[in-house]
């Protein structure tokens, strides 16, 4: 049986096709803002191909993410949070809980059994969000990976505020003029990326820190993945497949349905 | 309809709540009243002793005027943050305030500018500050409701000395307002109102109790529609006592016959606030996607009864000092007394029995046989959401899910993110395995 997941996402669009219980293609393109619906076509289109799968012979589509809707051919859809249940269950067995931190969401679930113990979102504040980074790496004219490879900022470093991104980015831009490097102003975002990101692992109010697996595309940023574990204070297991873990767990709830 | 599980019918009664609503509504626009601002009451109060007296609370002007139209409410908001309040005040206040300061109300009819101002006594700061905001806008009259609260175990002498205190308080404003605006306070009347509000009461209780029925006769989106009735009392105390008693009969009825509120009942759960009056959609978003039905919340089920486990298993009445409804009123101050109640903590207030009892959401759960608990968290503003979350520490310690959301507090819009907030209650409903009702 071959299912595919769709993860798509704010601002990247992830496929993965499934094949009786392993991975056996995927595909990752940019999200396309108000073109999703050609968006998810093409990395489809890609993924098969990286497959070397027929779109016939996929038996089921299941999308996820904040433009799961916007997958015209998808069988049916589920919320972040179940396929990240759905993931981990399957990319970490023995993880107690999940944290999805990703472009347009910081999700935080715990795990019990086959399903969600307690879960929390980021809530109405976009500074512990991916795209949050990413609209500043474009500000500072830095590349992701030169963000990612930055250290965590001392204690005399600049820092910016974490309760507006708009203001965080204004005040960015002050540091600039000040004199401060577009590397330490980066760090200091970074910073409060992860601040805002531990908030919500705070959210959790039953705790299941035994063993933690983060995911999401924010898995691929070193630095504030080291930044998010001083603030949450736990550490992290980063499984294989951790950057497409919606789409793989959009993809097994595709074979649950199959059988 | 698909996953029908419950036989279901509009209510009966429907059409008679309309318009005993208008009738109340043609009421409170009376031009020939003196107007003043404070606790109307869900039932009784004592202003309206006064009979050319109109007192008009800013909790649900301000929530009709968020549900009636967002333009208006930015408009109000904003003329509020130009005099200097700022967005954080409570989204209730915000309108009213607003509306005082444009001078006119959502129909392009004058404001009706307050004459006097009786603040609600609440531990909601901002409730206390709606009095100070009227009366620095024009100089009327203020009197300051003392709101009676403290911790810990019950102590009478304390307890006598606050009820005292406040029924004198009552008094003084009483005779004041009879001085200044040369108005006779009718004792009588208030009796009466007294004796018809301790009837709806009864009325009221029923309906709660019929409530913790599966499935549910009525949603909590329905009992909001009669919420306002209570008011009616003022007007009409006959008229409103039959009503509820239609009401209590049918509820009686639907219960005990099944007919559910919601056909498709699968799934219920509780708030512990009042609900965003400029977005009651997510009720019905929540019956049609999922069949998920909302049974109320202390908030809502306050001004009737709190329910309680006896030792025997059964459900009743929580037991709390009352006084008797025989309790002869011979004078005015019986009648403040009564009014006030022997409990100077006010048992029946929702936000005091969360800091009072650590627990009692969890007692509310178990008895409305909750699935799941709804809170929101506000940026400031109306059913403050102070404890709440340890209260859903403790209702996950008993197995219910519960979703916190930061929410849109009930009379402001700006903080709404529909389709985030959708999208959250998709969530919280995959993660209890729930997935949306075939169309």
């Amino acid at each position: 049986m071959i299912t595919a997941g769709i993860d798509m996402g704010y601002e990247s669009v992830k496929i993965v096709l499934l094949k009786d219980g392993a991975v056996v293609g995927r595909a990752k393109g940019e999200s396309g803002g108000a073109g999703r619906e050609a968006a998810a076509r093409k990395a489809w289109e890609e993924g098969l191909r990286n497959a070397g799968i027929a779109e016939g012979d996929v038996n089921r589509v299941v999308a996820t993410g904040s433009g799961k809707y916007n997958v015209e051919f998808a069988d049916d859809q589920i919320t972040e949070g179940l396929s990240a249940l759905k993931a981990i269950r399957f990319l970490c067995p023995d993880a107690t809980a999940v944290i999805d931190a990703g472009a347009d969401e910081t999700l935080v679930a715990t795990v019990k059994g086959e399903r969600i113990g307690e879960m929390a979102v980021n809530q109405k504040c976009a500074a512990g969000l991916g795209a949050f980074l990413s609209y500043m790496a474009r500000r500072l004219e830095l590349t992701l990976d030169e963000m990612s490879g930055l250290g965590r900022p001392g204690a005399d470093s600049p820092a910016v505020n974490d309760g507006c991104v708009v203001f965080a980015e204004l005040e960015a831009l002050s540091l600039l003029n000040q004199g401060a490097s577009p590397e330490e102003v980066a760090a200091a975002v970074t910073e409060i990326a992860a601040v805002r990101a531990s908030s919500v692992v705070n959210d959790i109010t039953v705790p299941a820190w035994n063993r933690v697996a983060l995911v999401g595309g924010l898995t691929k940023n070193t630095a504030f993945v080291n930044a998010l574990k001083v603030h949450a204070g736990m550490d992290f297991v980063i499984p294989g497949e951790a950057e497409y873990a919606g789409a793989v767990g959009a993809a097994l709830f595709a074979a649950e349905q199959r059988k | 309809m698909k996953g029908q599980l419950w036989e279901t019918k509009p209510l009966e009664c429907w059409q008679k709540a309309k318009e005993l609503r208008a009738k109340w509504q043609k009421s409170i626009e009376s031009k020939e009243k003196v107007v003043g601002q404070g606790n109307t009451g869900f039932t009784a109060d004592w202003q309206v002793a006064f009979p050319a007296i109109t007192v008009i609370e800013d909790n649900p002007a301000g929530a009709m005027i968020a549900s009636q139209s967002d333009s208006y409410a930015r408009t109000c908001r904003l003329a509020c943050e130009i005099r200097g309040w700022g967005r954080e005040i409570c989204g209730y206040h915000g309108n009213c305030w607003g509306a005082q300061f444009l001078g006119y109300q959502i129909d392009g009819s004058p404001f009706p500018n307050r004459s006097f101002v009786v603040p609600f006594p609440c531990v909601c700061d901002s409730h206390i500050k709606r009095g100070e905001q009227v009366r620095d806008f024009s100089p009327v009259p203020r009197w300051s409701a003392d709101f009676t609260m403290y911790l810990g175990e019950r102590d009478p002498q304390r307890e006598e000395a606050m009820i005292e205190h406040r029924n004198y308080c009552t008094l003084k404003e009483i005779n004041d307002i009879e001085r200044i605006f040369g108005q006779k306070f009718d004792d009588e009347k208030l009796i009466e109102l007294i004796r018809a509000s301790d009837v709806i009461k009864q009325y009221r209780e029923d309906v709660t109790m019929f409530m913790t029925y599966k499935p549910t006769p009525l949603s909590v989106k329905d009992l909001y529609s009669f919420y306002t009735l209570g008011g009616l009392t003022k007007l009409d105390p006959e008229e409103t006592v039959n009503f509820w008693k239609m009401l209590r009969d049918e509820v009686e009825w639907r219960a005990k016959n099944q007919i559910a509120a919601v056909g498709t009942e699968r799934y219920r759960w509780m708030e512990a606030h009042p609900p965003s009056w400029h977005y009651l959609k997510y009720y019905r978003y929540m019956e049609q996607e999922y069949g998920a039905v909302c049974i109320g919340s202390q908030y809502t089920h306050f001004g009737s009864s709190q329910l309680e486990r006896k030792p025997d298993g059964s459900v009743g009445d929580r037991d709390y000092p009352v006084y008797s409804t025989q309790m002869p009123l011979e004078t005015r101050e019986d009648e403040m007394r009564f009014l006030t109640g022997p409990d100077a903590r006010a048992p029946h207030h929702f936000k005091i029995d969360e800091y009072t009892r650590p627990y009692a959401l969890n007692e509310f759960a178990d008895i409305f046989q909750v699935d799941g608990a709804l809170f929101g968290l506000w940026r400031g503003g109306v059913g403050c959401t102070l404890t709440r979350k340890e209260q859903a520490m403790k209702l996950r310690d008993a197995g219910y899910s519960v979703l916190m959301y930061e929410g849109t507090q009930p009379g402001d819009r700006n903080d709404l993110d529909e389709l985030r907030f959708l999208n959250q209650l998709d969530s919280w409903m995959e993660s209890q395995d729930m997935r949306k009702l075939d169309k």
